[in-house]
Protein backbone atom coordinates (compact mmCIF):
# COMPACT_ATOMS: atom_id res chain seq x y z
CA UNK A 1 0.00 0.00 0.00
CA UNK A 2 1.05 3.60 -0.51
CA UNK A 3 -0.13 6.82 1.13
CA UNK A 4 1.19 10.35 1.03
CA UNK A 5 0.56 13.80 2.45
CA UNK A 6 2.03 17.24 2.03
CA UNK A 7 2.05 19.92 4.71
CA UNK A 8 3.58 23.32 5.33
CA UNK A 9 6.89 23.15 7.16
CA UNK A 10 5.54 24.41 10.48
CA UNK A 11 5.97 22.85 13.92
CA UNK A 12 2.16 22.74 14.11
CA UNK A 13 2.24 20.15 11.29
CA UNK A 14 4.25 17.59 13.28
CA UNK A 15 1.27 16.06 15.10
CA UNK A 16 -0.65 15.73 11.84
CA UNK A 17 2.31 14.05 10.16
CA UNK A 18 2.65 11.58 13.07
CA UNK A 19 -1.09 10.88 12.90
CA UNK A 20 -0.72 10.16 9.17
CA UNK A 21 2.09 7.65 9.87
CA UNK A 22 0.08 6.00 12.66
CA UNK A 23 -2.95 5.57 10.41
CA UNK A 24 -0.93 4.31 7.43
CA UNK A 25 0.99 1.93 9.70
CA UNK A 26 -2.24 0.56 11.14
CA UNK A 27 -3.67 -0.01 7.65
CA UNK A 28 -0.46 -1.75 6.55
CA UNK A 29 -0.46 -4.02 9.63
CA UNK A 30 2.73 -2.61 11.16
CA UNK A 31 3.14 -3.65 14.79
CA UNK A 32 2.69 -0.99 17.52
CA UNK A 33 6.33 -0.57 18.58
CA UNK A 34 7.45 -0.27 14.95
CA UNK A 35 4.71 2.34 14.35
CA UNK A 36 6.22 4.34 17.21
CA UNK A 37 9.66 4.08 15.59
CA UNK A 38 8.32 5.25 12.22
CA UNK A 39 6.61 8.23 13.85
CA UNK A 40 9.77 9.13 15.76
CA UNK A 41 11.95 8.96 12.63
CA UNK A 42 9.58 11.05 10.51
CA UNK A 43 9.01 13.56 13.30
CA UNK A 44 12.75 14.08 13.83
CA UNK A 45 13.44 14.45 10.11
CA UNK A 46 10.55 16.90 9.60
CA UNK A 47 11.45 18.93 12.71
CA UNK A 48 14.98 19.35 11.33
CA UNK A 49 13.61 20.60 8.00
CA UNK A 50 11.23 22.98 9.77
CA UNK A 51 13.75 24.39 12.25
CA UNK A 52 17.01 24.26 10.28
CA UNK A 53 16.02 23.84 6.62
CA UNK A 54 13.65 26.58 5.58
CA UNK A 55 14.34 30.24 6.27
CA UNK A 56 12.57 31.47 9.42
CA UNK A 57 9.09 32.73 8.56
CA UNK A 58 9.19 31.19 5.07
CA UNK A 59 7.92 27.63 5.49
CA UNK A 60 7.81 25.66 2.26
CA UNK A 61 6.31 22.24 1.65
CA UNK A 62 7.18 18.92 3.30
CA UNK A 63 6.00 15.76 1.57
CA UNK A 64 5.82 12.44 3.42
CA UNK A 65 5.04 9.15 1.73
CA UNK A 66 4.53 5.73 3.28
CA UNK A 67 5.01 2.57 1.24
CA UNK A 68 4.74 -1.01 2.42
CA UNK A 69 4.90 -4.32 0.64
CA UNK A 70 4.09 -6.26 3.80
CA UNK A 71 7.76 -6.98 4.49
CA UNK A 72 9.30 -3.58 4.90
CA UNK A 73 8.23 0.04 5.18
CA UNK A 74 9.78 2.77 3.06
CA UNK A 75 9.24 6.36 4.16
CA UNK A 76 10.18 9.19 1.83
CA UNK A 77 10.41 12.78 3.00
CA UNK A 78 10.78 15.52 0.41
CA UNK A 79 11.36 19.23 0.82
CA UNK A 80 12.75 22.26 -0.95
CA UNK A 81 14.69 23.67 1.97
CA UNK A 82 18.43 24.18 2.25
CA UNK A 83 20.09 20.80 1.58
CA UNK A 84 21.49 18.92 4.54
CA UNK A 85 23.13 15.54 4.15
CA UNK A 86 22.59 13.49 7.34
CA UNK A 87 26.12 12.15 6.89
CA UNK A 88 27.21 15.60 8.11
CA UNK A 89 25.21 15.35 11.35
CA UNK A 90 27.41 15.26 14.44
CA UNK A 91 27.29 12.01 16.41
CA UNK A 92 26.42 12.62 20.06
CA UNK A 93 28.62 11.11 22.76
CA UNK A 94 26.22 9.15 24.95
CA UNK A 95 28.83 7.96 27.42
CA UNK A 96 29.77 11.28 28.96
CA UNK A 97 28.64 12.54 32.35
CA UNK A 98 25.44 14.64 32.53
CA UNK A 99 27.56 17.77 33.00
CA UNK A 100 29.22 17.13 29.64
CA UNK A 101 26.12 16.14 27.68
CA UNK A 102 25.26 18.75 25.06
CA UNK A 103 21.64 19.50 24.19
CA UNK A 104 20.61 18.58 20.68
CA UNK A 105 22.30 16.39 18.09
CA UNK A 106 20.07 13.48 19.02
CA UNK A 107 17.55 13.70 16.17
CA UNK A 108 19.62 12.03 13.48
CA UNK A 109 21.06 9.61 16.01
CA UNK A 110 17.55 8.43 16.94
CA UNK A 111 16.55 8.13 13.28
CA UNK A 112 19.52 5.84 12.65
CA UNK A 113 18.73 3.78 15.74
CA UNK A 114 15.12 3.05 14.80
CA UNK A 115 15.45 2.70 11.01
CA UNK A 116 17.47 0.14 9.04
CA UNK A 117 18.63 2.43 6.29
CA UNK A 118 18.89 6.18 5.79
CA UNK A 119 19.53 7.55 2.30
CA UNK A 120 19.62 11.13 1.17
CA UNK A 121 19.89 12.89 -2.13
CA UNK A 122 19.51 16.47 -3.20
CA UNK A 123 18.85 17.91 -6.61
CA UNK A 124 18.50 21.62 -7.45
CA UNK A 125 15.44 20.92 -9.62
CA UNK A 126 13.68 18.20 -7.64
CA UNK A 127 14.69 19.29 -4.13
CA UNK A 128 15.79 17.10 -1.22
CA UNK A 129 14.72 13.53 -0.65
CA UNK A 130 15.29 11.42 2.45
CA UNK A 131 14.48 7.73 2.20
CA UNK A 132 14.09 5.74 5.41
CA UNK A 133 13.60 1.97 5.41
CA UNK A 134 12.47 -0.28 8.23
CA UNK A 135 12.36 -4.04 8.00
CA UNK A 136 10.92 -6.36 10.62
CA UNK A 137 8.07 -3.94 11.22
CA UNK A 138 5.34 -6.55 11.15
CA UNK A 139 4.07 -9.01 13.76
CA UNK A 140 6.36 -12.01 13.79
CA UNK A 141 9.10 -9.92 12.22
CA UNK A 142 8.05 -10.66 8.65
CA UNK A 143 5.21 -9.94 6.27
CA UNK A 144 1.47 -9.81 6.87
CA UNK A 145 0.50 -12.19 4.10
CA UNK B 1 -0.28 18.81 25.67
CA UNK B 2 -1.43 19.71 29.20
CA UNK B 3 0.89 20.54 32.06
CA UNK B 4 -0.14 20.83 35.71
CA UNK B 5 2.15 21.82 38.55
CA UNK B 6 1.56 20.80 42.14
CA UNK B 7 3.56 21.37 45.32
CA UNK B 8 3.95 18.33 47.55
CA UNK B 9 5.90 19.49 50.59
CA UNK B 10 9.45 20.24 49.46
CA UNK B 11 8.91 18.64 46.04
CA UNK B 12 7.22 20.02 42.91
CA UNK B 13 5.35 17.51 40.76
CA UNK B 14 4.91 18.53 37.12
CA UNK B 15 2.43 16.27 35.36
CA UNK B 16 2.42 16.18 31.58
CA UNK B 17 -0.33 14.73 29.42
CA UNK B 18 0.09 14.35 25.66
CA UNK B 19 2.95 14.31 23.17
CA UNK B 20 6.23 16.18 23.56
CA UNK B 21 7.57 17.30 20.18
CA UNK B 22 9.26 20.27 18.53
CA UNK B 23 6.15 22.38 19.05
CA UNK B 24 5.04 21.40 22.55
CA UNK B 25 8.49 21.05 24.16
CA UNK B 26 8.60 24.84 24.52
CA UNK B 27 5.72 24.69 27.05
CA UNK B 28 7.53 22.00 28.98
CA UNK B 29 10.75 24.01 29.08
CA UNK B 30 8.75 27.03 30.25
CA UNK B 31 7.12 25.09 33.09
CA UNK B 32 10.42 23.62 34.25
CA UNK B 33 12.22 26.98 34.07
CA UNK B 34 9.48 28.73 36.02
CA UNK B 35 9.90 26.31 38.91
CA UNK B 36 13.69 26.40 38.91
CA UNK B 37 13.74 30.21 38.80
CA UNK B 38 11.33 30.23 41.77
CA UNK B 39 13.82 28.13 43.71
CA UNK B 40 11.84 24.89 43.38
CA UNK B 41 14.74 22.67 42.42
CA UNK B 42 13.38 19.29 43.55
CA UNK B 43 11.14 18.36 40.64
CA UNK B 44 9.30 15.18 39.73
CA UNK B 45 8.22 14.91 36.10
CA UNK B 46 5.10 12.76 36.10
CA UNK B 47 5.21 11.09 32.67
CA UNK B 48 2.24 8.74 33.20
CA UNK B 49 0.30 10.64 30.53
CA UNK B 50 3.12 11.13 28.02
CA UNK B 51 2.64 8.86 25.01
CA UNK B 52 5.39 10.31 22.85
CA UNK B 53 8.59 12.29 23.02
CA UNK B 54 11.07 13.32 20.37
CA UNK B 55 14.58 14.67 20.93
CA UNK B 56 12.94 18.04 21.63
CA UNK B 57 11.62 16.58 24.89
CA UNK B 58 15.04 15.16 25.72
CA UNK B 59 16.54 18.61 25.28
CA UNK B 60 14.04 20.01 27.82
CA UNK B 61 14.87 17.23 30.28
CA UNK B 62 18.63 17.68 29.92
CA UNK B 63 18.43 21.43 30.43
CA UNK B 64 16.34 20.96 33.57
CA UNK B 65 18.53 18.19 35.00
CA UNK B 66 21.55 20.47 34.65
CA UNK B 67 19.79 23.53 36.09
CA UNK B 68 18.42 21.69 39.12
CA UNK B 69 21.55 19.67 39.93
CA UNK B 70 23.79 22.71 39.69
CA UNK B 71 21.58 24.24 42.41
CA UNK B 72 21.63 21.13 44.60
CA UNK B 73 18.31 19.69 43.43
CA UNK B 74 17.27 17.24 40.72
CA UNK B 75 14.68 16.37 38.10
CA UNK B 76 13.39 12.81 38.50
CA UNK B 77 10.88 11.06 36.29
CA UNK B 78 7.94 8.95 37.33
CA UNK B 79 5.75 6.44 35.49
CA UNK B 80 7.54 6.66 32.13
CA UNK B 81 5.57 4.68 29.54
CA UNK B 82 7.15 1.96 27.40
CA UNK B 83 7.61 3.87 24.12
CA UNK B 84 8.97 6.96 25.85
CA UNK B 85 11.29 4.77 27.92
CA UNK B 86 12.67 3.36 24.67
CA UNK B 87 13.58 6.89 23.49
CA UNK B 88 15.27 7.57 26.84
CA UNK B 89 17.21 4.30 26.59
CA UNK B 90 18.29 4.81 22.97
CA UNK B 91 19.64 8.26 23.77
CA UNK B 92 21.46 7.23 26.94
CA UNK B 93 19.14 9.26 29.18
CA UNK B 94 18.38 6.33 31.47
CA UNK B 95 21.98 6.73 32.70
CA UNK B 96 21.45 10.43 33.36
CA UNK B 97 17.96 10.54 34.87
CA UNK B 98 16.63 8.75 37.93
CA UNK B 99 13.40 6.95 37.06
CA UNK B 100 10.68 5.78 39.46
CA UNK B 101 7.56 3.68 38.95
CA UNK B 102 5.21 6.38 40.33
CA UNK B 103 5.15 9.97 41.58
CA UNK B 104 4.93 8.89 45.23
CA UNK B 105 8.20 6.98 45.16
CA UNK B 106 9.87 9.70 43.05
CA UNK B 107 8.79 12.41 45.51
CA UNK B 108 9.84 10.30 48.51
CA UNK B 109 13.32 9.83 47.00
CA UNK B 110 14.16 13.47 47.74
CA UNK B 111 15.53 13.85 51.27
CA UNK B 112 13.58 16.23 53.49
CA UNK B 113 15.69 19.37 54.00
CA UNK B 114 16.81 19.69 57.60
CA UNK B 115 16.09 22.78 59.76
CA UNK B 116 19.68 23.96 59.29
CA UNK B 117 18.94 24.46 55.59
CA UNK B 118 16.90 27.59 56.28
Amino acid sequence: MRAAIERDARLESLQEIRDFIEEAGLRAGVDPSARFDLKLAVDEACANIIVHGYEPGKPGPIGVSFESDGRRVVLTITDRARPFDPKDAPVPDLDVDWRERRPGGLGWYLIRQVMDSVEYDSDPERGNRLTLVKTGAFPGGGGTC
Amino acid sequence: MEITTERRGHVTVISIVGSVDGLTAASLVGSFRKEVESGNIRIVGNFAGVDYTSSAGLRALLETVKETRQRGGDLRLAAVQRDVLRVLELSGFTHILKLFPDTESAAASFPVPGPSAS
